[in-house]
């Protein structure tokens, strides 16, 4: 379906002025509510990642409204999501909203560190507030940093999560600052809150042990757990398109064991255009029988996202 | 009251001609006891580089059992590595506890990494050594403690204890980074949380220890130990501002508990103060108390956070401690 949203055209709330990155959706009962990540630049020209949102009409053609606040506020000095949120998961939960964040701390070393939050929301989505300065999962003995891009979803009374760890930083080229690695693992809990996750590695590696896996997003359809993501190289993906996100594909009967086969993915860069040189980010969501799914383009999606609905003759 | 006998600094590398990563300071004692010697380990650090930041190895010294004036012993290089980049210890390794389990030696400690907006943040790892506390591998790259929705940040100074089955880990949480014209300073509380076999932990999640000097106190090093039917801690407590002098500097402040959650504060009590001149005249703080055949001591550092070196102290009262 192409592009749909193009933040350059929009006004957005903390100063932002590109990117929409990471789409995600929540169905209202009018409307459909896409939250993204947009940056403005900080006091020392760094990036800070805002969340905002936007409204479409349930054709999915028409933008009805765009946040004018900050939805959900950086962390305080030193917390886990003090220099951006980035992305943004939403999940209902009875009469509640549950965002699970993916918060960004600058380091000295190593570019940045992440962990992953929660948020509530009690009003549709339109705010947000923490429950707590802290992160629900960080850092632990098998994980040992870049925790982040939650999806979550509830099967059967339990919720479960898919979410990416780091697994080393590696120096390519001794001249350049290292370049991290990161695969999709899985969690399961009770309450949403509190988590178990045992490390493992449940996507098998296309292109090498340094692939990079990202954004994972499930659903389920036709008896079995679909499983979109995108995944890269570790070098020289920001500027190679050969080297740059491309959308992967696996499914699961269990939601332990998942095959992958990307050519299933049905989903691939265009010739030409805003989406040829990358794909990444995807976003799955059913929406009056329909599956769609929300994603980014070239430059990470410094200029939008775009949309593309199931085929349902296949 | 306590009544303590200061038995003098122990050790100062500054003393000694040691290898480059251990150049000044010895902090956080910890000790760990052998048939015929003491072994305390501690934190001690290289010069700094010319940015003037630090990195903190941990290291031990070997003590006379029969005279623990007597160092019979340094270890030769740390014995644990800095974490690989990117990692939660990849700066430094301080504070420690050392504590055995069966065969194995478990060190506790604390990893330091560099951040832009503050200067560093903490998260508690876990070594083990197998040939007797000579050397030490990390059980993960991870921590096997890090922060939480309560406890956002700086997660330090653990002290690994196991009464009956159970393990028991007293620790520090950061609060707040406060601004000031310079660095971040960070305001952190003494906290605890349990697990049945040392590595998956449940906090507990409130602050144990009321706080004396207000609510931007720093607590640090909580040092319990379980004596005549009570569980009494030492810590260190300090200003969150001018710590550096001997006004704000740290000092060891007492608590007592029967139940390990419910803690009466009363640093009158814990009878260990600064002394008039020398090496422990502005600053006393980590202590780290044990029993050996019989005595009471107490190891603590002392001025400058332990640039100047760790002491021994030898309780003289009382003998029961169950009206303390």
């Amino acid at each position: 379906m192409g592009k749909i949203f193009d933040p350059t055209e929009h006004t957005l709330p903390n100063n932002c002025v590109e990117f929409a990155q990471a789409p995600q959706a929540l169905v209202i009962s009018d409307r459909v509510r896409v939250y993204f990540s947009t940056r403005e630049r900080d006091s020392v020209g760094k990036y800070l990642s805002h969340i905002a949102f936007v409204d479409f009409d349930k054709s999915m053609q028409n933008i009805i409204d765009i946040s004018k606040h900050t939805v959900i506020e950086l962390g305080e000095l030193g917390c886990f999501d003090e220099h951006g949120i980035f992305p943004f998961n939403v999940v209902r939960d009875g009469d509640r909203v549950l965002a699970y964040t993916a918060g960004w701390n600058r380091k000295v070393s190593v570019s940045v560190d992440a962990s992953i939050g929660l948020a509530i929301s009690h009003d549709d989505g339109l705010t947000f507030q923490k429950y707590g300065n802290g992160p629900i999962m960080t850092a632990s003995l098998n994980e040992p940093f870049l925790i982040g891009d939650a999806f979550v979803a509830l099967y059967g009374g339990l919720y479960h999560m898919w979410y990416i760890c780091g697994t080393k930083w590696k120096k390519f080229v001794e001249s350049d600052p290292p370049e991290r690695v990161y695969k999709i693992a899985h969690a399961t809990s009770e309450d949403g809150i509190n988590w178990r996750r045992d490390g493992r590695q449940i996507i098998v590696d296309r292109l090498n042990a340094d692939e990079c896996q990202a954004l994972p997003t499930v659903f389920h359809r036709d008896g079995k757990y679909h499983m979109y993501f995108c995944y890269r190289q570790a070098y020289g993906f920001r500027k190679q398109s050969s080297n740059a996100y491309r959308i992967g594909y696996a499914y699961s009967d269990d939601l332990i064991n998942w095959e992958r086969d990307d050519s299933k993915a049905g989903i691939d860069v265009s010739k030409d255009g805003w989406d040829s040189q990358m794909q990444c980010y995807p976003h799955a969501f059913q929406l009056d029988g329909k599956n769609y799914m929300l994603y980014n383009g070239d430059e990470f999606g410094r200029l939008g996202f775009g949309l593309a609905v199931l085929d349902e003759k296949e | 009251m306590f009544k303590w006998e200061k038995l003098g600094k122990i050790f100062d590398p500054r003393d000694y001609k040691n290898e480059s990563w251990m150049q000044e300071f010895a902090q956080s004692p910890s000790v760990l006891i052998f048939e015929r010697h003491v072994r305390v380990y501690f934190c001690s650090r290289p010069a700094p580089a010319p940015d003037g930041q630090y990195l903190s190895f941990l290291s031990y010294i070997d003590l006379d059992r029969e005279n623990l004036l007597k160092i019979v012993n340094i270890c030769k290089k740390p014995i644990l590595s800095l974490g690989a980049y990117g990692t939660f210890d990849e700066f430094g390794t301080n504070p420690v506890s050392v504590i055995r389990d069966q065969d194995d030696v478990r060190v506790y400690y604390a990893g330091w990494t560099r951040c832009e907006s503050v200067p560093f943040n903490a998260a508690i790892g876990l070594a083990i050594s197998h040939d007797g506390g000579d050397t030490f591998a990390r059980l993960g790259e991870g921590p096997v403690l890090s922060c939480s929705p309560d406890e956002p940040f700086l997660l330090g100074s653990p002290r690994i204890r196991k009464y009956g089955e159970k393990w028991y880990l007293y620790y520090i949480s950061g609060k707040e980074w406060l601004r000031t014209d310079g660095k971040p300073e960070p305001v952190y509380k003494i906290r605890m949380a349990s697990s049945e076999d040392g590595i998956n932990w449940v906090k507990f999640g409130k602050d144990l220890i009321e706080n004396k000097l207000g609510e931007h106190e720093c607590q640090a090093c909580p040092d319990v130990i379980f004596h005549d039917g009570k569980y009494h801690m030492f810590f260190s407590y300090r200003n969150s501002h001018n710590y550096k002098s001997k006004e704000g500097g740290y000092r060891i402040g007492y608590a007592s508990s029967v139940d390990m959650t419910n803690w009466e504060r009363c640093d009158e009590v814990a009878g260990m103060s600064v002394s008039e001149s020398g090496w422990d005249s502005e600053m006393v703080s980590y202590p780290h108390v044990f029993i050996l055949d019989g005595a009471t001591y107490m190891f603590y550092q002392g001025n400058a956070m332990g640039r100047a070196g760790i002491g021994l102290a030898r309780l003289e009262s009382p003998q029961n401690w169950s009206g303390v």
